[in-house]
C-alpha cells in the first residue's frame, strides 16, 4: 500500500514535470539552448498585447506610493471606459524593484507597452533599443506636444529621437527648516550663491548649532548641478570631462564644512536610509548636532517633507546654491513616460500616452501628483485643483526656476551609476579625513575615466 | 537550605533570565506592532517611545484598503495559496529524496548530494535574470507556475540535508527489523520512517512557510497582474524614496502579516518536540 | 537490465538501488529541469561582457581576470565577509545550542519563550528592523543611552565607525538564531531519554551527561546546522543590504551586496555572475574542508 503511494507520488512528479516539458514547447519555441546570449526571441507571455476577449489589452507599469497606484490605475481605467474593447493592465512596484523587474523583461524581451522612465536610465534604453521613437508619432499627429515646451521636450530625447515625455515638470529645490530661521531672524534669499550658503550655514551653526547637510551619498544630481557652474557636463563619450583639477570645488566644500563644523557629520548618514524623505536628517533627527537647518531636495517632494517634519515646523523652498545659480540651475522632468519596443500596439500605446499627458479627463485624475504637467494648458487646468503647498510649488518653479535656468544636461550615459558609486565613495573619504581635496579629485577623475573607458 | 527551596529558586532564576533575554529578543517585534497605531508621521520623531500616544487604527485602515482596489484581503490569499502548497511540495519531495539519499546506496548517490549543496551555494540573485529566461521559455511567466511547482521537486536542499541529518539519527536496526517482516523500501519509507521524522518534517514546515511567505524576488519577477501580489511584495509599495512613503501603513500590514507564522509556530511548537523519544527508539 | 527480466516488475522496484533512483527522482528532475539550464547560463554570463539591456558578448576570461588584478573593491569585501561570516556564525551557533538547551524544559511557559526566541528570526529583513537597528546604535541611541545611565558617557557612533560597524550586522546575524535553534531542540529531542536515566543511575550529573551524552550524539546536527549556516553566512545580503548599503568606507560591504550591485546597479551584470561564480567555489572549498574534519568529532554511530 505505502510502496503503491510511494510510487504515484513519484510518478505524478515526473508526469507535472513533463507537463511542464510541453507546455514550453506549445508556447512556439525550442526549448534548447536559451543559451544566455540574450537573443531570446519573443515568447508569448510576457508583455500584453494579445488580444483580451476581443479588444486589446495593453500593460502599463510604473513605480510609485499608495497615491500615485490609486490615481493612475483609475486613469487607466477611465481610458478604458472611454474607448470599449480596450483594456490596460497597471503593474506597478516599488523604486529598485520596479528597476530589476524592467531590466529582468528587458533580458526577456518583454518590456510593457507603456512604461514609466526616468533620467536615469533613459538614454541606455533608448540606446539599447527597448524604446520606441516616438518623432514619427508626433509628426503624424497622433501624439500631441504643441503645448509642452522646447527644453522639455528637449529632455526626453536621445540622439535626435524622442523616447520620452515627460509625465511632470520638476526642478531642484533646497527645502529648509523655516521655523528655525525665522525663530533666529535668518532669512534666506532666492539663487544663493555658494558662498552666501557658506555664510548662512556658518551663521545658523553659530547661533543655534543645527548643522548643514550638503548631501552625503545621493551626490548624484548635486554634483551635476554644481558642475554646471563651472560649464563641466561630468560624462564625455566613454571618458569624463574635465581634468583632475577640475572637481577640486566641489571636494573643497566638503573640507570646508568639515573644519568650519557647521557640516554634518557621515556617522548621521550611518544612522538614517539615505534617500527616504521621512529619514531625512532635517525632519528626523532630535539634537542639533544630528540636525540640518535644509535638505538638498527636489521641488515634487515638498509635500512630502512637509508632512514627515515634526509639528510646529513649516518648510520653506528655494534654488539650490550654487556658484553660479543661473548657470546651474535647470527643469527638469520628475519622471516620463515611454512606449516599450515590444509593444505589439504602439499606435494605442501611443494613443494612451496622449490621453496621459494632454486628455483633461486623465489629468483632472492624476491631479499633477508625478510634477506639474508638461503641456501648458494642463498645467494652467490642473492647477486650481492643487493642494497649497502644491501651489506655492507650482509658483516657485514659474517666478524663481523658470527665468533663472539653462537646459538640463544630457541623460547620463551607461556607466554613470558606478561613476556615481565613486564620487559618493570619494565624498565619504573626504568626509572621514582620507583624503584632501586634490587628492580626491585626482583619484576620482582617474578612477571614473577608467570606468567610462570600457563602456 | 532544603532540596526544595533548592529547586524553587532555580525555577525563579530560569524564569527571570529566559524571561528577560525573550524580553529583548522580541522587542523589536513588539516595536513595529506598537509604531503601527502610532500616527504614521510621528513614528520616526517617536522612535524612542514604545507606547503610541494617540492610539490610533487608521494605520490599518489605510494599509488594508490596499493599491488601486486590491485590498490586502487579495494579498493575503495569494501569499497563503503559494505558500502552502509550495510547502506541502517541498514537504512531500524533500522527504522521498532525503530517504532516498540516505539508506538506499546506488550509483550517482554522491554526486546528487554534490550537486544538491551545490545549487546552494550560488546566490539567488544571480540566477534572476537566467531564471527568468528559462521560465519564459516554459510559458510559465506571469503565473502562479515558477512560485509553486519548481517546490514539488525538492529544488532546496537545506530541507533534504536536514531530513536526511533526522534520518540518520534513526537506528538502521528498525530499517532492518522491517525488512525482515517483509517490508520493501517504500515500505518502511512510509510505515517506520515517515512516522519518525515528524519533528524535522514541523520545523521544515515552519521554515518553509515562513520562506516562501518573505519571498519576493520571484514574485517580483514572474507575477505581473497586480491582483496576484503576494504581501511580501505588496509591503514595499508603501515606500517610494522618490515621493513620500506611508510608514505606518507598512507598519500595519507588516504586523498582521507576520500573524500566520506566528500563529502556526505557536500551534505546531509543542509536536516539534513531543513524543519521538519513544521506546522505539531504544533499539 | 537484460539479465533481470526475469524479476517481475514488483521485485525490480524493490531492488536497493532501483529504489534510491526513484525516492530521488523528484530531485533529479527539479535540478535538471529548474537549476541546471540558470546555472549553465549564468556561468556563460560571467565569460561574457553582458548588460541585461543588450545580447552578451563573449569575452573570455575577462571577467576573471579584472577581478584578480583590477579590482580593489572586490578584495574588500572578501575580507569582510570572510570576518562576518567566521565571527557570526559560531556565535550564532553557540547561541542556538545554549537556548535550545534552556528550552527543552517543558514548563507551562515554554511555548512562549520558544516563541519569543524565535520570533526575530520571522521578521528578518523587514524594513522595520533597519529602522529600529539604525535607531537603536545612533549616536543618540537606546544603547548609548543604557550606557550614560551605568555612567560612561558617550556619543559613540556605533554604525559611523569602521571598526564597529561590521559587528551591528554580526549581532543582528546573531539574534536570527531562532531557526539553528528549532533544529536543535528537534533533534535534542531525539536523543533517548534512557541514555539520561541509565547515566543517572550510574551518578552522573548533568553537567558531565552533556558532555558525555547530548553533545557527542548532538555532533551531526551541529555539523548540518554549520554546514548550513557557512553557506548562509558567506552569501549573507539582508544585514547589509537593509542597513548600512556598505557604509562607512565599504567596511561592512558584503560580497553578495558588492554582486548585487555591480548586477543591477551598474549592470555590469557579467561581472557580477563571475563574481558569484568565485564566491561558490570559495564556499564549496569551505564545505569541503568542512566536510573533510567530518570523520574527527561527528558522532557517527547511530545510537
Amino acid at each position: 500500500m505505502k510502496k503503491k503511494i510511494a510510487l504515484l507520488m513519484a510518478c505524478a512528479m515526473t508526469a507535472t514535470a513533463l507537463a511542464g516539458c510541453g507546455g514550453g514547447s506549445g508556447s512556439g519555441e525550442t526549448t534548447a539552448a536559451a543559451g544566455g546570449s540574450g537573443e531570446t526571441t519573443v515568447a508569448a507571455s510576457g508583455s500584453g498585447g494579445g488580444t483580451a476577449a476581443g479588444g486589446l489589452a495593453l500593460t502599463m507599469c510604473w513605480w510609485g506610493n499608495q497615491v500615485r497606484n490609486e490615481r493612475t490605475q483609475a486613469a487607466l481605467d477611465k481610458y478604458a471606459e472611454l474607448n470599449p474593447g480596450v483594456t490596460i493592465e497597471g503593474q506597478f512596484s516599488e523604486w529598485s524593484d520596479y528597476w530589476n523587474k524592467l531590466a529582468t523583461s528587458a533580458a526577456g524581451q518583454a518590456i510593457p507597452d507603456i512604461v514609466q522612465m526616468d533620467y536615469m536610465y533613459l538614454d541606455q534604453y533608448a540606446k539599447s533599443g527597448l524604446l520606441v521613437d516616438l518623432q514619427p508619432y508626433i509628426d503624424s499627429g497622433a501624439l500631441d506636444v504643441s503645448e509642452i515646451s522646447e527644453n522639455t521636450m528637449a529632455s526626453g530625447t536621445v540622439d535626435g529621437g524622442v523616447y520620452a515625455i515627460a509625465a511632470g515638470i520638476n526642478s531642484p529645490a533646497l527645502l529648509y527648516n523655516k521655523t528655525l530661521l525665522d525663530e533666529n531672524g535668518i532669512t534666506v534669499k532666492d539663487n544663493m550663491t555658494m558662498d552666501e550658503f557658506f555664510a548662512l550655514s556658518k551663521e545658523i551653526y553659530e547661533k543655534t548649532g543645527v548643522k548643514t547637510d550638503i548631501s552625503y551619498g545621493t551626490v548624484n544630481s548635486w554634483s551635476e548641478y554644481f558642475m554646471r557652474s563651472y560649464d563641466i557636463v561630468p560624462f564625455g563619450d566613454k571618458c569624463m570631462n574635465g581634468d583632475e583639477t577640475s572637481w577640486i570645488p566641489f571636494f573643497a566644500m566638503y573640507t570646508k564644512g568639515l573644519s568650519e563644523g557647521w557640516m554634518l557629520s557621515p556617522d548621521v548618514f550611518a544612522e538614517i536610509a539615505i534617500g527616504s524623505v521621512e529619514q531625512c536628517p532635517m525632519v528626523y533627527s532630535s539634537t542639533p548636532e544630528t540636525q540640518s537647518w535644509c535638505a538638498l531636495s527636489n521641488s515634487n517632494q515638498m509635500t512630502a517633507m512637509q508632512n514627515a517634519a515634526p509639528e510646529g515646523m513649516t518648510v520653506g523652498i528655494t534654488t539650490w546654491p550654487a556658484p553660479d545659480p543661473v548657470k546651474s540651475g535647470y527643469l527638469k522632468s520628475s519622471q516620463f513616460f515611454s512606449v516599450g519596443a515590444h509593444s505589439k500596439n504602439v499606435d494605442e500605446a501611443v494613443k494612451v500616452l496622449d490621453y496621459l499627458i494632454n486628455s483633461s479627463d486623465a489629468n483632472n485624475i492624476l491631479l499633477g501628483e508625478r510634477g506639474i504637467p508638461a503641456p501648458a494648458d494642463i498645467a494652467a487646468e490642473v492647477a486650481p485643483q492643487l493642494s497649497d503647498i502644491d501651489q506655492q510649488v507650482t509658483a516657485f518653479i514659474n517666478d524663481v526656476v523658470t527665468p533663472n535656468c539653462s537646459p538640463i544636461n544630457p541623460p547620463q550615459p551607461d556607466g554613470a551609476s558606478e561613476v556615481y558609486d565613486l564620487l559618493n565613495r570619494t565624498v565619504e573619504k573626504v568626509c572621514y579625513g582620507q583624503l584632501d581635496e586634490t587628492a580626491a579629485a585626482a583619484e576620482f577623475f582617474t578612477e571614473a575615466n577608467k570606468i567610462m573607458a570600457t563602456k | 537550605m532544603g532540596m526544595k527551596e533548592k529547586r524553587i529558586i532555580g525555577k525563579v532564576i530560569y524564569h527571570v533570565l529566559v524571561c528577560g533575554i525573550g524580553l529583548i529578543m522580541i522587542y523589536p517585534l513588539v516595536w513595529m506592532v506598537m509604531s503601527s497605531f502610532k500616527k504614521t508621521e510621528t513614528i520616526f520623531t517617536t522612535a524612542g517611545q514604545l507606547f503610541p500616544t494617540p492610539f490610533v487604527l487608521e494605520n490599518y485602515a489605510n494599509g488594508w484598503k490596499g493599491f488601486a482596489k486590491i485590498t490586502f484581503a487579495t494579498f493575503f490569499k495569494n501569499s497563503l495559496f503559494v505558500s502552502i502548497i509550495a510547502t506541502i511540495g517541498t514537504l512531500i519531495s524533500s522527504a522521498l529524496v532525503a530517504y532516498g539519499l540516505s539508506r538506499c546506496k546506488f550509483l550517482g548517490r554522491r554526486v546528487l548530494f554534490v550537486a544538491m549543496l551545490l545549487s546552494m551555494m550560488l546566490p539567488a540573485q544571480v540566477l534572476m535574470i537566467p531564471q527568468y529566461l528559462w521560465y519564459q521559455k516554459l510559458g510559465w511567466v506571469g503565473s502562479f507556475k515558477p512560485l509553486i511547482i519548481p517546490y514539488f521537486f525538492a529544488i532546496q536542499g537545506f530541507f533534504v540535508y536536514q531530513i536526511m541529518n533526522f534520518i540518520d539519527g534513526i537506528p538502521r536496526e528498525l530499517d532492518e527489523a522491517a525488512k525482515i517482516d517483509g517490508c520493501s523500501y517504500y515500505g518502511i519509507f512510509g510505515r517506520v520512517i515517515l512516522p519518525l521524522i515528524s519533528p524535522a518534517l514541523i520545523t521544515c514546515t515552519i521554515f518553509s512557510f515562513m520562506w516562501r511567505w518573505d519571498d519576493f524576488l520571484s514574485a517580483l519577477l514572474y507575477i505581473n497582474e497586480s491582483a496576484k501580489y503576494p504581501v511580501s511584495l505588496a509591503l514595499k509599495l508603501f515606500s517610494d524614496p522618490g515621493s513620500s512613503s506611508d510608514y505606518g501603513a507598512m507598519f500595519a500590514m507588516a504586523s498582521l502579516s507576520i500573524l500566520p507564522a506566528v500563529v502556526m509556530f505557536i500551534c505546531l511548537q509543542k509536536y516539534l518536540v513531543e513524543g519521538i523519544s519513544t521506546s522505539g527508539l531504544k533499539g | 537490465m537484460n539479465k533481470k527480466k526475469n524479476l517481475t516488475f514488483r521485485q525490480w522496484m524493490g531492488q536497493e538501488h532501483i529504489a534510491g533512483v526513484v525516492f530521488c527522482m523528484p530531485f533529479i528532475i527539479g535540478f535538471l529541469l529548474f537549476m541546471i539550464v540558470p546555472m549553465g547560463i549564468s556561468l556563460y554570463y560571467s565569460f561574457c561582457d553582458y548588460n541585461i539591456l543588450t545580447p552578451a558578448v563573449f569575452t573570455g576570461a575577462a571577467n576573471y581576470i579584472k577581478m584578480f588584478t583590477d579590482d580593489e573593491v572586490f578584495w574588500q569585501t572578501i575580507g569582510v565577509t570572510f570576518y562576518f561570516a567566521l565571527v557570526s556564525v559560531p556565535l550564532r551557533l553557540i547561541f542556538a545550542l545554549l537556548v535550545a538547551m534552556l528550552l527543552l524544559k517543558t514548563t507551562k511557559a515554554t511555548g512562549f519563550y520558544r516563541a519569543a526566541y524565535y520570533l526575530p528570526s520571522i521578521i528578518g529583513g523587514s524594513v522595520a528592523v533597519a529602522v529600529l537597528w539604525r535607531r537603536m546604535w545612533a549616536t543618540d541611541g537606546v544603547i548609548n543611552t543604557l550606557l550614560g545611565s551605568i555612567g560612561i558617557k558617550t556619543s559613540f557612533a556605533w554604525l559611523g565607525n569602521t571598526k564597529t560597524a561590521i559587528w551591528m550586522l554580526i549581532i543582528l546575524a546573531v539574534w536570527q538564531f531562532g531557526s539553528s535553534m528549532l533544529i536543535f531542540l528537534s533533534s535534542l529531542k531525539q536523543i533517548p531519554s534512557s541514555l539520561y536515566e541509565a547515566s543517572t543511575v550510574d551518578g552522573a550529573n548533568k553537567w558531565s551527561q552533556f558532555w558525555k551524552i547530548t553533545l557527542p550524539l548532538l555532533t551531526p546536527t551541529i555539523f548540518f546546522n554549520l554546514v548550513m549556516q557557512m553557506i548562509n553566512g558567506f552569501l549573507a545580503f539582508t544585514q547589509c543590504f537593509i542597513i548600512t548599503k556598505g557604509k562607512p568606507l565599504n567596511s561592512t560591504l558584503f560580497y553578495t551586496v558588492y554582486m548585487y550591485q555591480q548586477s543591477f546597479e551598474f549592470y555590469n551584470t557579467g561581472y557580477g555572475a563571475a563574481l558569484a561564480w568565485v564566491m561558490l567555489l570559495i564556499i564549496s572549498l569551505i564545505t569541503l574542508v568542512l566536510f573533510a574534519t567530518k570523520k574527527l568529532w561527528v558522532y557517527e554511530g547511530g545510537l
